[in-house]
């Protein structure tokens, strides 16, 4: 080698030894730089806080059940335009989604499941001590709550009735327990469903705080499990827990509302945050549809008329829940939501009626008529409601579901309750007239549960349920 | 030892021969044609033709190379001279002997300098010895060489970029010194190809690249740089239909091999890579364009150079020139765009629709009084007249009058004009001993043809170069300045969607439209308190005011050390900063202001209150960028090894750029007194009509952004008796990707590459084809997508949650094997040229493999998310690329014609996730790839013609189906039929010039061949709800029973049946051939020298007339539709006129 390439490689290995110098000392703080600031690792937690308090992801709920229910009916220049989901479901036809996939009812809720999981994986990564424990412990309540929230209420939809004979062997609803989203997961027995379900909630019942915030009416409380659980099991038909969990709710001294303090007159005359509410969530929207067929001001959507028909004038429910929207019937009111949408949340009311329905199925006439009296005095006008006494606890029972389905229409409860309630051989028959056509379904149907999506039987290789 | 032996017998043949007496006589005529032929052979022929003898034959024969000859009538000297060109022998004619002797042998080193015309010196001549293609060396910085000649005759050849070659015989024991001319006129010949670290010469590289040189940059007349290489190269594709949320670039270069990572190729301008709008650069500034295609020649912008990389050179000044003033300017005129190109309903037939509907009930709901939104005029006198408000005769005569309307007209003549772009530019570039300079200024003015739109540009350049420290040193300097400004007051477009709308009365006064509310409501509504709710398309237009400025600018600094012969250091440095102000004021007089105003009135006890302010409301965004940039970098030049020149390069390299994006909204602005007034962001309103709550759209956001790069290279080329060039380059690229662990941060990429210039060759004989070099290399380009990241990301929505706090979405989950995307290319080519380079081209051949492609899954809904991101995916392109030209005379016209090919054929390899149904697949509109097709194909459902109801049919489970749900929703993919890729395959243009004397005539004609589109028709569900404006196919729709036979348009059917509607649009039927060929321009010119005329004050002067975008000359649809503007209006034909001066 000559001189020139001894200064030539002498030359190179200046500039490599400058810029491994450079880099030894700078070089991770200048690559380590946040591309984006908008963007975050969730890990801290007020990052699991900001995602649980994602209310257009965690406070959302299915709309199909209370759509294919028998709440409401549709004119036919309604059903023209209300999207092929909506118009198949309405009418209880075998195959709803034909074909198109991104179904909100199942994808919002496990979202939420999802969510949950970030944060309680991310949660079993903080060390806790005395100065984060209760937040921690919050946190862990929350995200529990969450996932047995949307848990509950995809199996509302795609998985059968708790019948305990079965339960062992009923598909259930696929189980997500991790963030890892390769993760493959399968459809559960109904019996594994219920039990995460119920495992998760009574877990956030103890770590939640036993406080509503009506500040924070998105974030669930120990009132809310307790709430939950209780709406679980009735939906299991198991009415002596429902009773304990209602019982334990209503112990701790939640308030109800007095219709008499609202304006009828208002579009929307519950605040979004009112003393009642226990958890709030609104229907989902659905981004495929022209019209929100559920909704206050939708054109020719109507309520059922014998359930408009039940209400005595005095009740000031048939003003606040109802109104008129031009044609034969009305239409729908503001909810708990304070919008113009559909409540599907959890308030202090249902624990009455859980309460009341599992004192009535006791055969506690006494304690049944005591809860709906509770309930009703704060529902009609003052001074007008008289205290209702019941001679026969299947009068009773009678009572409590006719109340029930007056106090929580369009609050996606009524999917839920007919499908037990057939179960115990209530023997309700549905029926719809669209275009001049009669269509029915029977009390025992397979179209009580809703088919998978077609994107989810494709991408997880699920097994559909039979129509 | 052969050559002396040689050399000594030929000597005493010389000598023997010289004895005989010398007489003279007519030099005899040869007629002959003969290929690759020995030496020998073709002195038998003149020895049959001409009697002459030779001598020398026993030594010479296998000495000499073959020959091509072909004469006619060629006297005998003439003939020789070509048979001993190159040959190591001469000749001598002693009588009718020819006598071949050897040539008299030197052997020994020539040194020398070469300097320009102002004697500076040149570094990096190419030297050879004529002949002797095994000889070559270069020149030094000082503009010394030194080579060995073999012969006492030897001529050497001196060439290099931009000067012209020169022989020379270089006297015995003197110092040559030889002096270069710089060329004139455009560099055909010798072609540089800048890469942003380093130049050197198309001819002397391995890798692919194409360059558009000055002449042709300034061929086309646009304000735009990028247009200025549309049509003109090889293997780039400018994209013209380009579907949202397909992720496709508006320039590809060779197809396409990243999914969801950053389709766009780099832009390098001088050195570094340009981070703000390429709108922002001078065409008039710009030197060159160089794109550079395959690895070797990409590889060294490493994890950016994916996608191809286009370097721009701007201008310089030269060395000891005087003062060159050089202006230029065009006028453009540009036509009307044609509204009536796309092909929709008339406004009859869609009243007709319209009244079908009325009668079906369809409007019911909307008609009912407690909806308050807009319905459309015709459905209003079909309201009153079934109400019996309006007569029958008189609903029947506005009804008429509505479809003899169209709102088209009314949109050409009050949005629309004739577009006026107006360019300026000047320039002045010179330089002393010691230093150049360049400067300019420009200036563009572009009248939009949309009314009320504008764009004006100011740009500013300057360059100079010093030569320090003895001339060891240079330093360059350079600034450039842009500012810009667009006025955006008018889109084109005007809500509502009914197509008989009149926006004026006869007498030119602005009309309402219907959109919004219905009439009979905004009359009423809020007795007086409200503002007014009408929609006025010729007062929106008159009072936007909605601007963006633009400023950018560039600050470079070069330093450039010789440390000794051929070995320097330099250091560059580039400062960038760009701004972009978006500024848009909607007054209270614009719909938008008054509208929300209005929307947000709250009413209690008789009064309205607004919680939006009554007064403007001014948006403004602002993004600015900086960018930092800095390299150090070796430059190593050498002959190595006797006989070889070896060139190398490394170095090290920072670039930061920081980003910052910010957004504000005024309420209640007023803009002559610029007070605006604060509003309450955290109540929920009660919406004016009855929509529900809803907060005062707060839109502020703040947000930043840094890309951060450390690189480290080395590259270099090493070629070997002027024959076999190898190189290779090598580049370790980091960056701060996001949510990446540090030890993976980082990217090695590589390439090697060779070239062989087989036409040096000794054995090479194709004399016809006088350069041919073959070259090939391979080597990986990288790709990066910054919106991935190895840990669970989410964002902080914007304004928080309902509850007044912050939320946050998860955007990305886990994804802990992130790798960086790997782009393999293997390319082959072939440079030829032939008859002294009038004929010549390039031929490519190249294999494009992306690797660990970001790939986007849908993931099945349970998981919580619709979508995952990840290395799932791998691509393989291949193709040619083919150009060609032919520069010839005929009398004083001189013609040059250049033919471009490119040819791609993209298919995905692998994806790995699993998919959805086939609706994700259909139309185009989402990527969806399935391996073994193109990444952008088109699939459609067969097609199985109208039932006998009119309803379309297609394929279910082997049989006939009107179940449009499930064949929409099948699983199975073989239900989809490919129908092609939605780019083109092949594509390329064919360019002529021609001149005569003063005179230029060049046209440009490109084509895009072999993909296909899908043209739109009547869907009835689209039209009957406003999605869309329908086509006049409904005219050709089923009607009667039998019509099936006659037609594939389905029957109207009152039903919103839109899985029949996506059936039929995504079914095979309406796929058309995109195939098509354009005549792009036409430039006719007049250039004067001052050689033409004498008393011409200017040194030059050259006036062009050019027409833009003339038309189509053939396509393969029969649906009129231009497959560049599938949707949209084509763009219109342009005429400039234009003068370019140097003083």
């Amino acid at each position: 080698m000559n001189r020139t390439m001894w200064s030539f490689f002498g030359s190179w290995l200046l500039l490599i030894l400058a810029g491994g110098l450079v880099g030894s000392c700078h070089k991770q703080d200048f690559l380590g730089k946040n591309p984006n600031s908008t963007l975050i690792v969730p890990s801290t937690l007020s990052d699991f806080q900001s995602l649980l308090d994602n209310d257009l992801v965690m406070n959302q709920v299915p709309a199909l059940g209370e759509i294919s229910a028998d709440n409401y009916y549709m004119g036919d220049d309604l059903w023209q335009i209300a999207g092929t989901r909506v118009q198949n479901a309405y009418l209880w036809k075998p195959d709803i989604f034909v074909g198109q996939g991104s179904v909100e009812d199942w994808n919002f809720p496990y979202q939420q499941v999802y969510y949950a999981n970030v944060v309680l994986d991310g949660l079993g990564k903080i060390k806790t001590d005395n100065s984060n424990l209760a937040t921690w412990n919050d946190l862990k309540g929350q995200a529990l709550f969450a996932r047995a929230f949307g848990l509950f209420n995809v199996a509302q939809l795609f998985a059968p009735v708790y019948d305990v004979t079965s339960a062992d062997s009923d598909p259930g609803v696929p189980l997500r327990l991790t963030e890892d989203v390769q993760a493959q997961v399968v459809r559960s027995t109904i019996k594994q469903t219920y039990n995460q379900i119920t495992g998760d909630l009574r877990l956030a019942a103890g770590l939640l705080s036993s406080k509503v915030l009506m500040t924070f009416v998105n974030r669930s409380s120990r009132p809310a499990a307790l709430a939950m659980l209780a709406r679980v099991y009735l939906s299991m038909r198991k009415y002596d827990s429902a009773m304990i969990y209602a019982d334990d709710a209503l112990s701790l001294s939640l308030p109800l509302l007095d219709y008499n303090s609202l304006n009828a007159g208002a579009i929307t005359p519950f605040p979004r945050q009112n003393a009642e509410i226990l958890f709030q969530a609104q229907f989902v929207n659905y981004s495929s549809s022209n019209s929100q067929v559920l909704a206050y001001g939708t054109t020719s959507c109507f309520a059922d008329s014998t359930l408009i028909k039940s209400y005595d004038s005095n009740d000031l429910r048939l003003v606040l829940y109802y109104a008129s929207v031009g044609g034969p019937g009305v239409g729908l009111n503001g909810s708990y939501t304070g919008s113009i949408f559909p409540f599907g949340g959890l308030a202090t009311d249902e624990l009455y009626l859980i309460r009341a329905e599992c004192k009535a199925r006791k055969g506690d006439t006494g304690g049944a008529a005591d809860d709906l009296n509770t309930l009703l005095l704060k529902r009609w006008k003052t001074g007008k409601f008289s205290n209702l006494a019941f001679s026969s606890s299947k009068a009773a029972l009678d009572s409590v579901l006719l109340e029930r389905r007056k106090e929580m229409p369009f609050r996606n409860v009524r999917w839920s309750d007919l499908r037990r309630l057939n179960k115990e051989s209530a023997s309700i028959m549905l029926t719809r007239v669209t275009n001049g056509l009669i269509y029915t379904l029977a009390p025992i149907d397979k179209r009580y549960v809703l088919p998978i999506p077609p994107d989810v039987l494709q991408l997880s290789g699920i097994a559909n349920n039979p129509r | 030892m052969g050559i002396l032996r040689l050399a000594v017998s030929t000597i005493l043949i010389a000598c023997l021969l010289n004895s005989v007496p010398a007489y003279s006589q007519p030099s005899p005529l040869i007629t002959f044609t003969k290929k690759n032929i020995t030496l020998r052979e073709a002195l038998d022929e003149i020895h049959k033709q001409t009697n002459y003898t030779y001598a020398g034959e026993s030594i010479f024969t296998q000495y000499s190379h073959r020959i091509s000859i072909s004469v006619r009538n060629a006297p005998l000297s003439l003939v020789l001279d070509s048979c001993f060109r190159d040959q190591p022998f001469t000749y001598e004619i002693v009588g009718t002997a020819i006598v071949v002797q050897a040539r008299p042998v030197r052997d020994q080193t020539v040194h020398g300098w070469i300097f320009d015309e102002k004697k500076q010196p040149l570094e990096g001549v190419t030297i050879l010895v004529r002949g002797e293609p095994m000889t070559a060396a270069v020149s030094r910085v000082s503009g010394e060489f030194s080579i060995h000649m073999h012969f006492a005759d030897d001529r050497l050849v001196f060439s290099s970029v931009g000067y012209e070659m020169q022989e020379l015989m270089p006297k015995e024991g003197e110092d040559a010194v030889v002096i270069l001319r710089e060329k004139i006129g455009e560099l055909s010949d010798v072609v540089v190809v800048h890469n942003g670290y380093t130049e050197k010469t198309l001819k002397a590289s391995t890798g692919s690249s194409d360059v558009v040189g000055t002449a042709l940059i300034s061929r086309r007349v646009s304000t735009s740089l990028m247009d200025r290489i549309d049509g003109v190269t090889s293997s780039v594709l400018f994209n013209k239909n380009i579907q949202a949320n397909t992720n496709q670039s508006s320039i590809t270069i060779r197809g396409r091999s990243t999914i969801f990572a950053n389709p766009n190729p780099l832009i390098v301008i001088d050195n570094f890579p340009y981070y703000g709008d390429i709108g922002n650069i001078n065409p008039e500034d710009v030197e060159s364009i160089t794109i550079l295609k395959d690895a070797a020649a990409a590889s060294i912008w490493g994890a950016a150079s994916g996608n191809g990389v286009i370097v721009i050179t701007t201008k310089k000044g030269k060395l000891n020139q005087a003062p060159k003033w050089s202006f230029t300017t065009s006028q453009t005129v540009g036509e009307k765009p044609d509204l009536y190109y796309q092909p929709v309903l008339s406004s009859a037939d869609y009243i007709d629709i319209q009244q079908f509907l009325f009668r079906n009930k369809f409007y019911n709901g909307a008609l009912s009084p407690f909806q308050h939104g807009a319905i459309t005029p015709a459905v209003e006198i079909f309201d009153a007249a079934s109400k019996g408000t309006l007569s029958s005769t008189d609903s029947a005569t506005q009804i008429n009058l509505l479809k003899g309307q169209d709102k088209r007209r009314d949109l050409s003549r009050y949005f629309y004009q004739h577009s006026l772009n107006s360019q300026y530019a000047l320039n002045v570039t010179g330089g002393g001993a010691k230093n150049n300079y360049y400067l300019s200024g420009g200036f563009d003015e572009n009248r939009s043809n949309l009314v009320r739109n504008l764009y004006k540009r100011a740009t500013l350049t300057g360059s100079n170069t010093y030569l320090v420290l003895q001339d060891r040193m240079e330093v360059t300097t350079g600034v450039s300045f842009a500012s810009s400004k667009f006025y955006n007051n008018n889109s084109g477009v005007v809500p509502g969607y009914y197509p008989y709308a009149k926006y004026a009365d006869a007498r030119g006064n602005p009309l309402p439209i219907n959109i919004g509310f219905k009439n009979s409501y905004i009359d009423t509504v809020g007795g007086g308190q409200l503002l007014d709710w009408h929609y006025v398309p010729l007062n929106e237009l008159k009072n936007s005011d909605n601007t963006t400025n633009l400023a950018d600018y560039r600050i470079n600094v070069g330093i450039k050390y010789a440390v000794r012969k051929g070995l320097d250091i330099r250091a560059y440095y580039q400062y960038g900063w760009g701004d972009s102000i978006g500024s848009n004021y909607q007054s209270i007089q614009t719909y938008f202001a008054r509208n929300l105003i209005n929307s947000f009135a709250q009413y209690k006890n008789g009064l309205f209150t607004f919680p939006v302010p009554q007064g403007g409301i001014l948006d403004e965004t602002r993004n600015t960028y900086a960018a930092n940039s800095a390299r150090l970098q070796v430059n190593y030049q050498d002959s190595l090894f006797r006989r070889g020149l070896l060139n190398a390069t490394a170095g090290a390299e920072v670039r930061d750029i920081e980003g910052e994006s910010r957004r504000t909204r005024l309420y209640g602005y007023e803009k002559g007194v610029g007070s605006s007034r604060p509003v309450n962001y955290d109540s929920s309103w009660q919406q004016f009509p009855n929509f529900g709550t809803s907060k005062i759209p707060y839109l502020d956001l703040n947000g930043n952004t840094a890309e951060r790069y450390i690189s480290y290279y080395v590259n270099g080329d090493y070629t070997y008796l002027g024959r076999y060039t190898l190189s290779a380059s090598a580049r370790w690229d980091e960056s701060n990707l996001f949510g990446v662990k540090a030890n993976q941060r980082g990217v090695p990429l590589w390439s090697v590459g060779g070239a062989w210039f087989l036409s040096r060759e000794k054995f090479y004989k194709a004399d016809w084809l006088s350069f041919l070099k073959l070259r090939v290399t391979d080597g990986f380009n990288g790709n990066i997508d910054r919106s991935t990241s190895a840990f669970t990301t989410a964002y902080f929505n914007q304004g928080g949650n309902s509850y007044g706090v912050g939320s946050a979405t998860i955007t990305n989950p886990a994804n802990p094997s992130l790798r960086w995307e790997k782009i393999n290319i293997f390319n082959a080519g072939l440079d030829f040229s032939f008859r002294e380079d009038r004929f010549g081209g390039s031929i490519d051949y190249f294999i494009k493999e992306g690797e660990d492609l970001i790939g986007e899954s849908p993931l099945d809904p349970t998981v919580g998310l619709t979508t995952f991101r990840s290395n799932v995916a791998n691509m393989s392109d291949h193709g040619i690329d083919f150009s060609m030209h032919a520069n010839n005379r005929i009398g004083n016209i001189h013609w040059n014609s250049i033919l471009l090919f490119s040819y791609v054929e993209d298919k995905v390899t692998v994806y790995k996730e699993k998919i959805g149904p086939v609706y994700n697949y259909l139309g185009g509109t989402s990527i969806s790839p399935i391996v073994g097709r193109p990444l952008y194909s088109l699939f459609a459902l067969r097609w199985m013609g109208l039932d006998s109801k009119g309803n379309p049919q297609g394929l279910l489970d082997g049989k006939v189906s009107t179940q449009y749900g499930a064949m929409l929703g099948s699983g199975d993919l073989n239900d989809l039929v490919y129908m092609g890729p939605l780019t083109p395959r092949g594509f390329g243009s064919w360019r002529n010039n021609l001149s005569w004397r003063q005179w230029g005539l060049s046209w440009n004609i490109v084509y895009k061949l072999g993909y296909v589109f899908q043209r739109s028709s009547i869907l009835y569900s689209y039209v009957f709800t406003g999605g869309s404006p329908g086509s006049p196919d409904y005219e050709r729709r089923w009607q009667n029973p039998g019509d099936e036979a006659n037609t594939n348009v389905p029957s109207m059917v009152y039903s919103l049946d839109r899985s029949r509607d996506n059936f039929y649009q995504n079914s095979t039927v309406l796929t058309e051939k995109g195939d098509h060929i354009r005549l792009q321009d036409i430039q006719l010119s007049y250039d004067l020298v001052r050689s033409d005329i004498r008393r011409l004050p200017v040194s030059r002067v050259k006036i062009y007339l050019y027409a833009n975008n003339i038309g189509i000359i053939w396509k393969a649809n029969h649906a009129g539709l231009d497959p560049d503007y599938v949707t949209g209006v084509p763009n219109p034909r342009t005429l400039a006129i234009g003068l370019k001066t140097d003083f």
